[in-house]
């Protein structure tokens, strides 16, 4: 059943990429909504309004979550692509062996900036 | 058109012996038809009256052994049940099916179509095996428990929805809307109780979820059976059936033999002397 665990967490992950990445948009975009209604907010996109969500462990939280499904659904998305091409057993094993390993470094590398940025703020 | 007026059609036929030509080429007959002659019926013209050598496939010309699937003007029809008239053209481009090997001319090779079908296990699966071997009895089925899968029945292994299908296309391993249209035939009949080795074979790499569900099977099929609606209830069949919560519904039991059933109303002897 592998292949059926994969394609439902695919689409589990899709289902929350579109909720984490909207919750994202959102909180990037609703000052310039709230200002052509008048009502003006502070700017989200500052450097210091950046280090204010950075510093709250919900918002770290979220992009971690975010970066995790994303790489999750993008590269496994990536690897069906690929299998469909009938590549070899072995070639196979190679191409999921170089994607886990891409997927696991680039999860190492996206999750230390916020967990450094956080834990300074301690 | 008047039912006996005549009209003459140009049918660009490929042409391909392996024998002699190293790619495939086209050859045009000019065929007269009138009302209601089909593209099979040219060809046969063809055969009969210009070329001999032309080979296709037919059998019972009236859509039911689906022997002469081929690419009619870039679509897959069956040739015994699609009408020139449709058309409404003067030139029609005759082609083999597509997403198969060629053995001749409007001939495909349909080695894996029935390889395909057969890897899923195209029969009803018992546990009691002493009965499949030396049936009894009939099993019991509701007619709704029937309508559960009848339409995929009509399937006459034409290779029609393989011919559309764009996975296919691209990738040679995929079962193919055939073989998964017919998977979920038999897991869906309530006399079945291969579920479990059905859900293995289609669960693995090139089969039900490298279906894009272009739903092209679906529009192509000539028995009006949706492969494309059989792989989508596949796939919640095998997904439940990972997250463990697929309802099983114990399998059909055996009618009671005729001999010994019980009339439900009571049936008066049968009391007139013969003479």
């Amino acid at each position: 059943m592998k292949n059926t665990y994969l394609q439902i967490s695919q689409m589990i992950t899709g289902a929350l990429v579109a909720v984490l990445l909207a919750i994202h948009i959102t909180v990037q975009q609703w000052f310039v909504v709230l200002g052509l209604l008048g009502i003006k907010v502070a700017d989200p996109t500052t450097w210091g309004s950046m280090m204010e969500r950075a510093h709250q462990g919900s918002w770290v939280g979220i992009y971690i979550a975010l970066l995790a499904f994303g790489l999750f659904h993008a590269l496994n998305g990536f690897r069906n692509i690929l299998l469909e091409i009938n590549l070899s057993a072995l070639a196979i094993r190679i191409l999921t062996g170089f994607i886990i390993a891409f997927g696991v470094i680039f999860l190492i590398l996206g999750t230390y900036a916020p967990i450094a940025l956080f834990s300074s703020y301690r | 058109m008047n039912n006996d007026a005549v009209k003459k059609i140009t049918f660009r036929v490929q042409r391909f012996d392996p024998e002699k030509d190293r790619k495939p080429h086209f050859q045009e007959f000019t065929v007269p038809v009138k009302r209601g002659t089909t593209v099979m019926e040219g060809l046969l013209y063809i055969k009969e009256n210009l070329d001999s050598s032309l080979a296709f496939r037919t059998s019972c010309r009236m859509g039911v052994c689906g022997s002469c699937g081929m690419l009619i003007n870039e679509y897959p029809h069956l040739a015994c049940h699609t009408q020139v008239e449709e058309f409404h053209s003067d030139k029609l481009t005759l082609k083999p099916l597509p997403n198969m090997a060629i053995i001749k001319d409007l001939v495909p090779k349909l080695d894996t179509l029935f390889e395909h079908h057969k890897s899923v296990k195209p029969y009803i699966i018992r546990e009691d095996k002493e009965e499949m071997e030396k049936p009894t009895a009939g099993y019991l089925q509701k007619p709704q428990q029937l309508d559960e899968y009848l339409q995929f029945t009509y399937c006459i292994k034409c290779g029609l929805c393989i011919a559309a299908c764009p996975t296919s296309a691209s990738d040679k391993a995929f079962l193919g809307p055939q073989a998964l249209g017919q998977a979920y035939r038999y897991c869906a009949d309530s006399r079945d109780e291969g579920q479990d080795f059905r859900y293995a074979i289609v669960e693995k790499d090139h089969a039900v979820w490298n279906c894009h569900f272009a739903a092209a099977c679906s529009e192509a099929c000539p028995k009006g059976v949706d492969p494309a609606l059989g792989i989508q209830l596949l796939r919640k069949g095998v997904a439940a059936k990972a997250l463990g919560i697929k309802k099983t519904a114990a399998p059909a039991t055996l009618a009671t033999p005729p001999a010994l059933a019980k009339p439900k109303i009571d049936v008066p002897e049968f009391t007139v002397e013969p003479k």
